[in-house]
């Protein structure tokens, strides 16, 4: 199933942290990012691939 | 921020990012510091559920670990998306993330190892303590780096040719952490049993372009922060290239190129 080659492994979720605050970062299914609410950063996730990079991070402030 | 800037690290993305596509072609040296992370590993007498492999390239590291060392979750990280894509292809959980500022929850690893990256971090104090910090009590780090042996008749070739056609030289090929300093750098980050050792890679070229291609295709040329923005002059590349011949060439004619590895090994205390 193609979804799931483009899934990201919960066992690889489960470790990551924001690289900014080290919090644990909130899941966006749907849109495929992982959400540090402190710091108002979504880091994309593509192919699976979560890209922790702050510089890749859409800012989710006004 | 007082720390200096020597690397420029979007530098070092863009060179990895390049690079990924046709890493195999020149991969020579990861693929003989991965075989001797480990030959080390294969020392050490305990299992690692949980390992990263941190810098991971095209994930040629990773591809020996897996499935070994009583490995269960191996996390394998670049900071060149491209890269970790190439490392998931192999089947990896790859994620793409800065060695400066690591995305991973502290005390959850048993072993983080890194194949030839953190030569290229800024503030490595600061990237040992996160990494000392990932780790679980008695927790292994071990690391392969780039010593300052390394490269020295390039480097030494691209000084006397800048020297010759331009009168004066800029940095070339990055500076690299002492082995001296290696185990006070550990001991300061907090892991104990700190060891640090180097070891030779001689190889030989039959021209010193074919080494500059390497370089490249494995994303390791020069990313200085300070290094000049334009590219060498046809001119400069041309002198340095012969200036190797003339100053190395061993009697079959070919060049030889010292590579050093610096390796680091370091346990997290005991609880």
């Amino acid at each position: 199933m193609p979804t799931t080659l483009t899934a990201i492994d919960p066992k690889l979720l489960e470790l990551l942290v924001c690289p900014l605050t080290k919090q644990p970062l909130r899941y966006d299914a749907e849109r495929q990012e992982l959400i540090s609410d402190a710091v108002q950063l979504a880091f994309p996730i593509r192919d699976g691939i979560p890209i922790m990079l702050p510089s890749e991070a859409r800012s989710l402030e006004e | 921020m007082s720390d200096p800037i020597i690397f420029d690290r979007a530098q070092v993305r863009r060179q990895r990012d390049r690079a990924a596509a046709t890493l195999a072609e020149h991969d020579f040296l990861l693929q003989e510091s991965a075989d001797r992370l480990v030959d080390r590993l294969e020392d050490v007498t305990r299992s690692f559920p949980v390992a990263l492999d941190l810098g991971c390239h095209g994930g040629e590291l990773s591809g020996r670990l897996r499935g070994r060392f009583g490995i269960e979750t191996l996390v394998s990280s670049d900071l060149s998306p491209r890269m970790a894509e190439k490392a998931r292809a192999g089947g990896a959980l790859a994620a793409a993330a800065d060695e400066e500022t690591l995305p991973f929850a502290e005390g959850r690893f048993d072993l983080v190892i890194s194949n030839l990256s953190l030569h290229w971090v800024n503030d490595l104090p600061g990237t040992l303590l996160q990494i000392r910090r990932l780790l679980k009590p008695d927790g292994l780090f071990l690391a392969a780096m780039l010593g300052g042996e390394t490269l020295k008749e390039l480097r030494q070739a691209m000084m006397d040719a800048e020297l010759a056609e331009e009168g004066g030289v800029s940095p070339r090929v990055s500076p690299f952490v002492d082995v001296k300093d290696a185990g006070a750098l550990l001991q300061r980050a907090g892991f104990s049993l700190p060891v640090a050792d180097v070891d030779p890679v001689d190889v030989t070229y039959g021209n010193p372009m074919t080494l500059l291609a390497d370089l490249r295709g494995m994303g390791e040329t020069n990313a200085v922060a300070v290094r000049r923005k334009t590219l060498t002059r046809r001119g400069t590349l041309m002198r340095a290239m012969s200036a190797y011949q003339e100053r190395f060439a061993g009697p079959d004619g070919r060049m030889p190129a010292s590579f050093q590895i610096l390796t680091i090994t370091g346990w997290t205390p005991a609880k």
